[in-house]
């Protein structure tokens, strides 16, 4: 064997990530549409996207009823035939809910956007929430929920939020058990006719659309009624509960599951692109300071990650694991350690060369084929952002200094300040 | 269509090239013709194992995953009953990294033993973690054995026991590595930003030196044939009942493949699926109910699985379940039903050619089965399958005979 051949190749530097612009146009009635054209096949991801999130809602539940409730049938059509033409079709519908919004994505051929675009006209404007369907969904989602308490990340997570965000805030409030009895049609009606309007959404259009896709727009959405101002309220700031450490005790758990974090700053936020290089180095990718310590180190668990994201009237950043019972101390005591050591010490040179390379890797990553543009292109402009956003963040990871590092996380991470989450056996 | 070219070096490893100049990356996949089928029943988990301690350094490089993510790059694998696959995406100017990455841990590897007590832990957290820590989790731990009697798929990939995990030694993994770990038990692919003659000579650079090895050689014992029907009831402390069907199938090689999995399709694929429609949407019997084929290389299972609803019993449930699938024995009109599910087979089958991960891992995947081209093909033989096949098939391989049927009976009163 030559071992010259075995020397390691020169790196390149990662290239400046280059982002197509999204082209943006307004319907006849003001909706707002993105179309960004770029793919290698005659696909598309269609966004229909809302205001019409948990944030929106009076009471658990109502919000993912209703968005849920969009394929169940309309006015037109029953549940099974809309769920039938949409397979027949070959297209594949996600029904999404976060805290701020709701719609549906569709990734479909391109030859069927005209069917496809009619069928979501209906979908979207024209539900019926017939009861019997209403019924059905209820009953189901009632013993997947009980599925879902058995695990132990679902009861730390649902805790956590409610410990950061408030129990009764929407960002915070937990379902239980006896809230799915509580939903009838005319609450999802009149969510719907609030939410789901022409003001409150706009369409975001990916991948290889064809050359008529603006007509087609026009002439299924155009006579949608145009702004009607009916003087959303405010909703209040979130605000955090005062107990900052709960256990939730689960007999014969064999793991532990743990998040640690807090609120904090959201995207439009100037330090924000740093927080996020500083999520990374603590434990943001398989090569982090927790993965290395807690995973490959200690063995303790399979996995542990540290995220930090936004919501519309917040961010907040956790770190969650599983890990064996036996071990949920040291690795609550290791987690903090981490979390202390970068306050104190500068990160090293290699460990941030390391961190840039990666994360520039990661952004051509971000933008690499017609559903991640996408993605990519939600995630800023819904906060008002636009591809600034990105070339701040990857100036940001050529340029930060580990002093600024520190700074960050005496700023973001005050160890007095996080909330602690644990579920499993004592 | 997707276009590729194919090359062999001389020490046997097959490489597969697909050109994609819209992306500035290059994903490359790395097929390893080895998988917890191969391993020895007293030693299960073993593969699984190994493919984590294929992270732990190699001959020239102590660490795997910083010189990866140094160049831009990120990285992952699976194991499986069949293969072991590696994968990575790296920025297209620095795919040399990956290859020598790649061709160093094919040369040797080079872990400690802390290594390996280490990642002993790790894989029995993660044992812990989707098995034994879930509601349900536990399901296929249960349901293999019971389906297959001698055959390695017996046992899942995670391994059949802990205590298998916990026993590993150093002087096995080594054993292991050579021989299963060589040029000619490997496909390598790549997709993305560069040409097949440039990826052919960067791959004979680091990969044309490794020599040859040999192989152990693959025994496994046929599954008999199952002549009477089997069941396994068991008392669990869940919310809710449940029930999981098995049926003997076919390789994924064998000319019934598309057919049964085109008869999931029909049962269960997406929402207006006939078990979801008549058992959860009309009869509301289950809360979720689903059917899947396993794509192995071995003769394979079909599966139903499902969650019953509150106050339903597993007789009424799987009469109403014995109605549907009877049903299909006797096929005819479904032209338009046919026609959706033969549509959405196209369509998955364009959307995942979005991907130059899943480009890459395909090309290997079909190349393992027989032919890489067959990547161009599978459309049309989903296309091909018609009422009849359909009615053969089910009256074939969906009789009580062939069928284990394990429930998961709850303890509570809810």
């Amino acid at each position: 064997m030559n071992n010259l051949y075995r020397e390691q190749p020169p790196v390149l530097p990662v290239g400046n990530v280059k982002i197509p612009e999204a082209q943006a146009i307004k319907l006849i009635n003001g909706i707002p549409v993105f179309l960004i054209e770029s793919g290698t096949e005659d696909i598309i991801r269609l966004e229909f996207t809302f205001i019409a999130g948990q944030v929106r809602e009076k009471s658990a539940l109502i919000a993912s009823t209703t968005n849920m409730m969009l394929t169940e049938g309309s006015e037109y059509h029953k549940a099974e035939e809309i769920n039938r033409m949409l397979d027949f079709y070959g297209a594949f519908i996600s029904l999404s809910l976060e805290k701020d919004r709701a719609g549906i994505v569709i990734y479909l051929l391109s030859k069927h956007l005209q069917r496809i675009l009619e069928l979501s006209r209906e979908i979207l404007f024209s539900p019926a929430f017939p009861e019997s369907e209403l019924e059905t969904l209820l009953k189901k989602r009632l013993r997947w929920f009980l599925v879902n308490r058995e695990k132990v990340q679902n009861i730390a997570m649902d805790q956590f939020f409610e410990s950061v965000f408030g129990m009764s805030h929407p960002y915070g409030r937990q379902v239980k058990e006896d809230d799915f009895a509580k939903i009838d049609p005319t609450m999802l009606k009149e969510f719907h006719e609030q939410n789901y309007t022409s003001s409150n959404m706009a369409i975001i259009i990916s991948g290889r659309p064809p050359a008529n896709t603006t007509d087609l727009l026009e002439k299924h959405f155009c006579d949608l009624p145009e702004f009607i101002c009916r003087g959303n309220e405010e909703i209040p700031k979130p605000k955090g509960e005062n107990n900052r450490k709960i256990h939730i005790a689960r007999q014969g758990a064999l793991q532990t599951a743990i998040r640690i974090g807090s609120a904090t700053i959201n995207k439009r936020h100037p330090d924000y692109p740093g927080l996020k290089i500083l999520d990374t180095i603590l434990g943001g990718y398989f090569g982090s300071r927790l993965m290395k310590n807690i995973r490959e180190d200690k063995g303790y668990t399979y996995g542990v990650n540290s995220l930090v994201t936004s919501f519309d009237l917040s961010g907040y950043k956790v770190i969650s694991t599983e890990v064996s019972a036996r071990n949920s101390r040291n690795a609550v005591e290791e987690i903090y350690n981490e979390i202390d050591r970068l306050r104190n010490e500068p990160v090293g040179e290699s460990e941030l060369e390391l961190v840039r390379n990666y994360m520039s890797g990661e952004m051509l990553r971000m933008f690499d084929g017609p559903f991640a543009l996408a993605e990519s292109f939600r995630a800023a402009w819904e906060f008002g952002l636009n591809n600034d956003y990105y070339y701040r963040l990857a100036e940001k990871i050529r340029t930060i200094s580990p002093d600024e590092i520190s700074e960050l996380a005496r700023e973001y991470y005050n160890i007095d300040e996080l909330y602690q989450v644990t579920a499993g056996v004592e | 269509m997707i276009r590729f070219s194919k090359f062999t070096l001389e020490n046997g490893l097959r490489i597969l090239v697909h050109e994609d100049r819209s992306t500035p990356l290059i994903a490359l996949n790395i097929l390893y013709n080895v998988g917890s089928k191969d391993e020895d029943p007293k030693m299960t988990g073993f593969a699984h194992l190994f493919e984590h301690l294929m992270f732990g350094g190699s001959v020239n490089i102590p660490d795997y995953d910083t010189p990866l993510q140094m160049a831009g790059g990120e990285n992952n694998a699976f194991t499986n009953n069949d293969i072991t696959n590696y994968y990575l995406t790296l920025p297209a100017g620095n795919i040399e990294t990956g290859l020598w990455l790649e061709s160093d841990r094919m040369l040797g590897l080079d872990f400690s033993q802390k290594n390996l007590d280490t990642q002993k832990n790790v894989v029995i957290e993660e044992y812990n973690q989707r098995y034994l820590n879930q509601p349900y989790g536990d399901a296929i731990l249960n349901l293999r054995p019971l389906a297959y009697s001698i055959h390695p798929y017996r046992w899942p990939t995670i391994g059949m026991d802990i205590s298998h995990i916990e026993r590993a030694r150093l002087e096995k993994v080594r054993e292991f590595f050579f021989s299963h770990y060589a040029p000619n038990n490997a496909i390598l692919s790549m997709a993305g930003n560069i040409s097949g003659k440039e990826a052919y000579e960067l791959v004979k650079k680091w990969f044309g030196h490794i020599e040859k090895r040999e192989i152990r050689k693959r025994e496994l014992p046929a599954e008999p044939v199952q002549k009477e029907e089997r069941k396994l009831i068991l008392d669990k402390d869940l919310p809710a009942d449940a029930i999981y069907k098995a049926w003997h199938t076919v390789s994924r090689m064998d000319s019934d493949f598309h057919t049964l999995d085109l008869i999931t399709d029909l049962l269960a694929g997406g929402e207006s699926g006939r078990l979801n429609t008549k058992l959860v949407r009309e009869l509301k019997m289950f809360s979720e109910i689903n059917a899947f084929i396993t794509s192995d290389v071995d003769p394979g299972l079909l599966i139903i699985q499902g969650k019953l609803m509150k106050d339903v019993n597993f007789a009424d449930a799987e009469e109403a379940l014995a109605e549907i699938t009877g049903n299909l024995a006797n096929e005819n009109g479904l032209t338009d039903e046919m026609e959706k599910v033969k549509n959405k087979f196209e369509s998955s089958a364009v959307f995942s050619n979005t991907s130059i991960l899943n480009k890459a891992y395909s090309l290997c995947s079909y190349e393992l089965i027989g032919d890489a081209e067959l990547i161009n093909h599978e459309v049309e033989k989903y296309r091909s399958v018609d009422a009849g096949m359909v009615s053969k098939a089910a009256l074939q391989y969906l009789t009580v005979t062939n069928c284990s049927s394990l429930y998961y009976k709850s303890t509570r009163n809810n």
